[in-house]
């Protein structure tokens, strides 16, 4: 058993998995990290890349083109975060309850749709991104195959972490936009405008969110069912934990996700006799030891889930 | 002045979840009165559809409860799927392998299991937040999948089923399942059990100084401490309470309506309760109400599906959309717009 593990063949497989199970999780982690550092929690996750997956799905099919569908993607999920925000900044509601009445009115909302447009067609599928070989990175042993033979929006994600990155470290607006979580009250003497730039914020993480969910349709499978994001939405909010609210580190910990994932599925296709659900359980036991860890030195923002009303103590 | 707003507000909430409802069924190319026929027919059709109405309420009233019991501290217990979980676990266990001990005892110790686990479960977040200040809202996201992931095991592992190749575990015996009330409908007693935790949390909630201290703790923690309330004894107590009645809503289900455990057993009744909780305002007689009418939803959806093909998913759309119109009630006021424009 062993020797069939220990291969090269095994885990070029493996990592190619890797990726491809983590891009939809590092997008929505990303979107995730930018909107809990400007102190919202969005629970509803889960919603945002169920209407960024539907969506997706339906405007590829009737345009028959990809980056149509990938715009109606990120308006679809655009429009749930749109929700949440009016709800959360200019109303100051629960952002849990929300978040929550979101996943399940989103669950409702997919599946109607989905069997409207389904209905006198049993099969309905589209032509899936192809991927693209960068030429001598992809012919890398081991790891070519799995970070540079693949789709355009997985080598979307690697730009967009970079920017993610130089924009917290080295920009004003990365600092304001960390400010707003931590201090709201502070960041708005300072002449930050708290609203506009949590406007902002939601609407980048519905952006990225219905990416998302878009990869899951137009990478992954090249259709639509029901209730097909499955808890991804809340694993993405793990991977944010686990990577200490930074770009960088949600990137590797939806890696984290996506390889206890991929290694589940190919020790089940050796024929590995281990309940899969053991491995799938374990990144969820890391984040709350990562969470355990984190005591007394804790990443997360000052003011996250907290409404900011200007004015008030 | 101010209830006078409220039944505004609610008038508005119906209205349009019936205007969105009528129009969800004109979508399916299908003619609304004949399908809100279907729908009350669905429900009041006859005796076995009007019983599944409390048989599918069950799980709701207890999980809806205990979501409800959290949420007077501030403790935002959004665990109550995985808490429902360890309690079909434990329910499952003790009915399965305690065959020496008589039926009626093994039920009222499977329920005493998967209240124990159940509560433990939540108990978890609970001392994550009182002691270390950790959001509960990651923490019991976390404990849910693992205790779905760890139900996975269970059924392929020491729980499943010796002579069967499924992944479930073995048929639990007459003896030790609920009773059925009204056979042949699938009613059971666990409705039973579900009002009387009802009447019960009503009570300790209204009545007692347990229930009195919980209040106190979720209007204010600065000012309970003031007055020698112990918040972290009350988050505890209130997180406790909460998974225990989860948990029992997992026993229910699988010694009461599905006599053996398996995957999916909760049919994501976790997150519904968190909302039947809102629509509540958090009053155990609110859950009741709105379980009950949620449960009805369902069958008279689920009846609409059957016989008129329109999608059962307009349930999820109903309820989400309702709990978005709760939290954006402030649009139905005029004040609203006023102030907007003045700005």
């Amino acid at each position: 058993m062993l020797e069939q593990i220990f291969t090269i063949t095994f885990f070029t497989a493996f990592f190619s998995a890797t990726v491809r199970m983590a891009v939809p999780l590092a997008y929505a982690a990303l979107g995730e990290v930018f909107l809990e550092r400007a102190g919202i929690l969005n629970i509803g996750m889960e919603g945002v890349m169920l209407g960024g997956a539907f969506f997706s799905f339906a405007g590829a099919f009737y345009s028959n083109n990809l980056f149509i569908g990938l715009i109606c993607g990120m308006l679809g999920g655009c429009v749930v975060s749109l929700i949440h925000g009016f709800l959360c900044i200019k109303l100051s509601q629960n952002q849990s309850v929300s978040g929550i009445a979101l996943n399940i009115f989103m669950l409702g909302v997919t599946s109607f749709g989905y069997r409207l447009m389904s209905e006198g067609q049993s099969y309905q599928q589209i032509e899936p991104f192809a991927t693209i070989k960068i030429p001598l990175l992809g012919d890398i042993p081991l790891i070519g195959d799995a970070l540079f033979n693949q789709d355009i929006l997985t080598y979307c994600v690697y730009v967009l972490i970079v920017i993610a990155i130089v924009f917290y470290k080295k920009t004003a607006a990365g600092l304001a936009f960390s400010s707003i979580g931590e201090h709201p009250a502070s960041a708005d003497a300072a002449g930050i405008s708290v609203y506009k730039y949590q406007w902002i914020a939601i609407i980048v993480n519905g952006i990225l969110g219905g990416i998302g969910g878009a990869v899951l349709v137009l990478v992954q499978t090249g259709k639509f069912s029901e209730n097909m994001v499955s808890g991804r939405g809340y694993i993405a909010l793990a991977a944010v934990i686990l990577g200490r609210y930074t770009p960088l580190g949600s990137f590797g910990a939806a890696l984290v996700f996506g390889g206890a994932n991929a290694l589940q599925i190919r020790l089940q296709a050796l024929g590995v006799p281990l309940p899969t659900q053991a491995l799938a359980m374990l990144p969820y036991i890391v984040t709350l030891i990562a969470l355990l860890g984190s005591i007394g030195r804790s990443n997360e923002p000052e003011s996250l889930s907290k409404p900011y009303v200007r004015g008030s103590r | 002045m101010k209830t006078k707003k409220h039944l505004l507000d609610i008038l508005w909430i119906v209205i349009i979840a019936v205007a969105a409802t009528t129009l969800m069924m004109i979508l399916c190319k299908a003619s609304p009165l004949e399908a809100y026929q279907m729908f009350f027919n669905g429900i009041f059709g006859n005796l076995s559809s009007f019983c599944e109405v409390f048989v599918k309420a069950t799980p709701l009233i207890l999980t809806g409860l205990g979501c409800a019991v959290a949420f007077r501290t501030g403790f935002f217990n959004i665990g109550a799927e995985g808490q429902f979980y360890v309690g079909a676990i434990a329910a499952a266990m003790v009915a399965l392998n305690l065959t020496g001990v008589p039926g009626p005892a093994r039920i009222v110790l499977s329920m005493l299991a998967g209240f124990i686990c159940g509560g433990v479960w939540a108990l978890i977040a609970a001392i994550f937040k009182a002691k270390f200040g950790i959001s509960e809202i990651i923490v019991t996201i976390m404990l849910n999948y693992i205790a779905i992931n760890f139900l996975g095991i269970a059924v392929r592992t020491f729980l499943m089923d010796p002579e069967g190749t499924v992944p479930q575990s073995a048929r639990i015996e007459s003896s030790s399942a609920l009773g059925l009330l009204m056979p042949p409908t699938r009613l059971n007693a666990g409705i039973i059990i579900a009002v009387a935790a009802v009447i019960i949390v009503w009570i300790l909630m209204e009545k007692t100084k347990v229930g009195y201290e919980i209040k106190v703790v979720g209007f204010n923690k600065r000012a309970a401490k003031c007055n020698g309330i112990s918040v972290m004894k009350n988050i505890v107590v209130s997180a406790f309470l909460s998974g225990g009645l989860a948990g029992l809503a997992g026993v229910i289900e699988v010694i009461g309506i599905q006599k053996k455990l398996l995957e999916g057993i909760s049919s994501d009744c976790g997150y519904t309760a968190v909302l039947i909780a809102l629509i509540a305002s958090n009053n155990p007689i609110g859950v009741l109400i709105a379980a009950v009418g949620f449960a009805a939803m369902q069958v008279g959806a689920n009846s609409m599906q059957r016989q008129m093909g329109i999608p059962s998913a307009i349930v999820n759309i109903l309820i989400g959309l309702v709990v978005l119109l709760i939290l954006g009630r402030k649009i139905f006021r005029l004040s609203f717009f006023r102030k907007k424009a003045k700005n």
